[in-house]
């Protein structure tokens, strides 16, 4: 069976992709005959590139993203776009305009999301494969925890966003996701780097990860922070992780407990900054240029509200109404500027702890994949209190991995890792040690 | 009744490419929607990046119009829906514009500028079949989508419209003489003018195209106000559309608070410093300014202020143009008369500047020493600068072509003598004591000879001839 073929089985299986290639292509180099799938919302020359909306429906890019330019240079074939929330809309990919992705340790439970196809598929292929994915708040962190697989968030602005169909732009990260730590660290080697195209990447030159993935904590400094495992984390996700940090330490890390006090502040601060620029981001998106359209009828307000009212899934017209009113007169200081100020005393935060420690470790999710019918109970608010513990980080700009360190309830468990900016090569490493003794 | 006014004039910044993507600015010979590129068609997944020849631009100019750089600049999202802007949004400067409380000195007035920062220009929409509120549909050149715009913001200072006038033209002219700016693209100056008086409220007349517009907008505006005012009703808060056809305004929409466009921070963007040792290049590599150009030609070439105000004021070619010609000829204070009392009505009559025209310093001159040379007349000179101004021909070459250089003393003699046979009521009555008939004589001989003698010679060969002829 071609790998085009087996991916078409998992998607009849799992529903984890948006679009599939018709032939694989590839050449020479790190990623020579591996099949390389990417997030719905990173754009790849002449596949329609949807985000998981149906207001994108039909566009197809004519550019490659600067990550997936890298991954072709490097040899690597474009196995198809993987499904994922609205947007990045979600934590449980629940929220998508084609289908709902379905987790391969139990079908009835979410995959987590918002990239939650690129888990799947990183999780059940049998052929050489290494997934793109996007994050803005946990979306990389929290499939790869329900899926088992191993899921890197770099450093903002390490890989160039060129290409990347914005959720929100100072937060979006794009990072990848592997069966293995050296295997994500490959990914992450290849896509990293400065680019001229994103006027927000970082100039410092790429380096070799896959050098960290050595298995061995010898000396690594491991901060737990007290505030990652508070209420509202299960007691079965504690341990598990607990395990884990255990584990680091019997291969030569030293652990302390740390304090983050902004933490408690930093999901209402991600949510706000999130939603005002997404809001302004979604505003193109109006049936004239790209991606749906409908018959011309009326003048372009009444046009523009049709095409929205129908290409929208609920949670983007949530989080538009809700963005757009962060930033209005009048609201503006109260919620998206004081948004910006907590903003900077979330990375005062992790400045302080990496002072003392290398690596900060806590539960990557604080539950295991729910269930589809638990989801379908949960309030809007309740979905957002979900990223509790993938937010900050996120909010910092700091590089993170999420590795399976157990199960629970017979699902995965993640454990997540953290570093200062640029020090992605400190989080595989610690990754490798947590993987190599499991 | 005292009226107030303020405004907001957006200059297209002369550059290469546009403000955040690569794609060219020159719309010279293009097809609608031939200049763009996924930037500035906002596709998804592609992003801005900032053009820094747009930005010395703006430095340059800020600081031309003794304004404060800020440390650091951002450029912010400004959110409204319209078609045509690519993104529904439009990337501007908001919380921190590039520059701050300048001024500009109108004689002895100082006009205050509140800011100037830069932005993108949205797409060109063209109302087919009516005008922006009758069209039935649009079309959407996307060429001007993303072409650097500086916007200049005025506090309200301009007391009526022909301080405006003033004030646009002298901004012009720095504008055209820091080389930022192509006076003679079409749509080069917008401009949005807040006029009030006393008392009454803000009206915001949007979008006039060219200096003229302006004036007529204002001028409207401000009867439409005093008379309103006159009959006891109140000028409502509003906006209004300027129709350049009939010269009137109209109104768009009322305006019950500020507009509210949700600015957030262009997170696309990074911050840009602008550090001591860019700016300094670029302060004293400045051309320059108007002003002090004006001061320099009464003190270097001794012309008069009027005359030095006209050629620096009418735009940076013809100074340059002035001073080539100082450089090739002995005496400015002739190039200055000749370009102020003839050439400048030549190409106004023709409709053109002199950047357009083939008017060239060498051949302009060379008009001058034939003068000089005793080649032509004067009058000749004055006739044969219509033709030139037009072709740009060697006026040497004109003049020989057209055999207009001054008759030779026989030829000349034999015309007067004719015209003196002509007229013999003339030749009496000017030997009765009426001197003044020799001007119709000598205006004779001029028309006959096409100009093609000087007067004084032609005067003393009449008066000469018909003191010796018997009676
Ligand atoms: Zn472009």
């Amino acid at each position: 069976m071609t790998t085009i073929e087996k991916a078409h089985l998992i998607n009849e299986k799992y529903k984890a992709f948006n679009f599939i290639a018709e032939a694989l292509e590839g050449g020479e180099g790190l990623l020579s005959g591996v099949a390389v799938s990417v997030k719905d919302n990173v754009c790849v020359n002449g596949m329609q590139s949807t985000a998981g909306s149906k207001i994108l429906e039909g566009y197809i890019p004519p550019f490659d993203a600067t990550v997936v330019a890298k991954c072709r240079a490097e040899g690597a074939g474009i196995l198809g776009k993987t499904t994922q929330d609205e947007f990045g809309f979600g934590t449980f990919n629940v929220n998508t305009g084609y289908g709902v992705p379905l987790n391969p340790h139990d079908p009835e439970r979410s995959t987590g999301g918002s990239s939650g196809g690129a888990a799947v598929v990183t999780a059940v292929a049998d052929f050489p494969h290494l997934a793109i994915a996007e994050s803005t708040g946990g979306s990389i962190s929290c499939p790869a925890s329900f899926c088992g697989v191993v899921g890197i968030t770099p450093t903002y602005g390490r890989t160039s966003r060129w290409g990347l169909i914005d959720y929100a732009n100072s937060l979006d990260k794009i990072g990848c996701m592997g069966k293995t730590v050296r295997e994500a660290a490959l990914l992450l080697t290849v896509i990293s780097g400065p680019d001229k195209y994103d006027s927000t990447v970082l100039h410092e030159p790429t380096q070799d990860y896959t050098s960290y993935a050595d298995g061995c904590a010898e000396g690594l400094k491991i901060g737990v922070p007290e505030e990652y495992f508070g209420e509202g984390v299960d007691t079965g996700v504690t341990e598990k992780v607990w395990t884990g940090i255990k584990t680091l330490e019997s291969e030569g890390a030293t652990v302390t407990e740390v304090s983050m006090p902004f933490t408690k502040h930093s999901l209402s601060s991600y949510y706000i900054i999130a939603m005002a620029e997404a809001s302004t981001n979604l505003a193109k998106l109006c049936g004239l240029r790209y991606g749906l359209h409908m018959p011309l009828e009326g003048n372009f307000d009444e046009y523009f509200s049709e095409v929205r009212t129908l290409g929208f899934g609920e949670e983007a017209k949530r989080r538009i109404i809700l963005g757009t009113f962060t930033r209005m007169a009048g609201y503006r200081d109260a919620y998206y500027l004081k948004a910006l100020k907590v903003r900077t005393k979330v990375i005062e935060d992790f400045k302080r702890a990496f002072k003392h420690v290398d690596v900060l470790a806590a539960p990557t999710m604080p539950v295991v994949a729910p269930k589809f019918s638990e989801i379908a109970e949960l309030e809007p608010i309740q979905h957002y209190m979900m990223d509790i513990l993938t937010v900050a980080p996120n909010l910092a700009g700091v590089p993170m991995i999420s590795v399976p360190c157990g199960e629970h309830l017979g699902m995965p468990v993640g454990l997540h890792l953290m570093t200062d900016h640029l020090e992605e090569g400190k989080l595989v490493k610690a990754a490798s040690a947590v993987e190599g003794a499991r | 009744m005292k009226a107030t006014i303020g405004l907001e004039i957006h200059v297209h910044l002369l550059t290469d490419s546009k403000l955040f993507c690569s794609c060219r600015t020159s719309l010279m010979g293009k097809e609608p929607n031939e200049n763009t590129c996924p930037i500035c068609l906002g596709f998804p997944g592609s992003k801005p990046k900032a053009n820094k020849r747009a930005i010395d631009h703006g430095i340059v100019l800020a600081k031309a119009l003794s304004c404060s750089l800020v440390p650091e600049i951002r450029f912010s999202r400004k959110n409204y829906f319209y078609p045509d802007m690519p993104k529904n949004f439009q990337i501007t400067q908001y919380e921190v514009p590039l520059a701050m409380n300048g001024y500009v000195m109108l004689g002895n007035r100082k006009i205050r500028i509140r800011r100037v920062h830069l932005e993108e220009d949205p797409a060109k929409l063209i109302h087919v079949g009516g005008d922006i509120t009758t069209a039935r549909y649009n079309h959407i050149d996307y060429n001007r989508a993303g072409i650097p715009l500086v916007e200049i913001v005025t506090e309200p200072d301009l007391e009526d419209t022909k301080e405006a006038r003033l004030f646009l033209e002298k901004l012009s002219v720095i504008l055209d003489h820091l080389g930022v700016y192509d006076p003679t693209t079409e749509g080069a100056i917008r401009v949005d003018a807040n006029v009030s008086i006393d008392g009454g409220q803000r009206v915001e007349v949007k979008n006039i195209t060219g200096f003229r517009n302006v004036e007529k907008a204002l001028n409207y505006e401000v009867v439409r106000q005093k008379s309103m005012a006159n009959m006891g009703i109140d000028v409502s808060r509003e906006t209004r559309h300027f129709d350049a056809e009939s010269g009137t305004t109209s109104s768009l929409r009322k305006k019950e608070t500020e507009d509210d466009y949700g600015y957030i921070i262009e997170p696309d963007l990074v911050k840009i410093k602008l550090h001591s040792e860019w700016v300094d290049k670029l302060t004293e590599s400045m051309p320059e300014l108007p002003d002090h150009r004006i001061e320099r030609f009464i003190e270097q070439y001794s012309i008069g202020r009027f005359q030095a105000g006209i050629i620096v004021n009418t735009g940076l070619q013809l100074s340059l143009f002035y001073e080539e010609c100082c450089n090739l000829y002995k005496d400015p204070k002739i190039v200055v008369n000749w370009i102020v009392t003839y050439l400048l009505k030549s190409l106004n009559y023709e409709r053109l500047n002199i950047k357009e025209s083939k008017v060239k310093p060498e051949t302009f001159v060379e008009l001058l020493k034939l003068i000089d040379e005793g080649v032509i007349s004067e009058r000749t000179a004055k006739e044969l600068i219509k033709e030139y101004t037009v072709s740009g021909e060697s006026p040497r070459k004109i003049v020989k072509e057209k055999n207009l250089s001054l008759m030779s003393e026989d030829e000349l003699h034999k015309v007067v003598s004719e015209v003196i046979e002509e007229n013999p009521k003339a030749v009496n009555d000017y030997q009765s004591g009426h001197v003044k008939a020799a001007e119709y004589l000598i205006g004779q001989v001029l028309r006959k000879t096409r100009a093609r003698a000087a007067v004084d010679t032609v005067r003393k060969l009449i008066t000469d001839m018909m003191e010796s002829k018997p009676r």
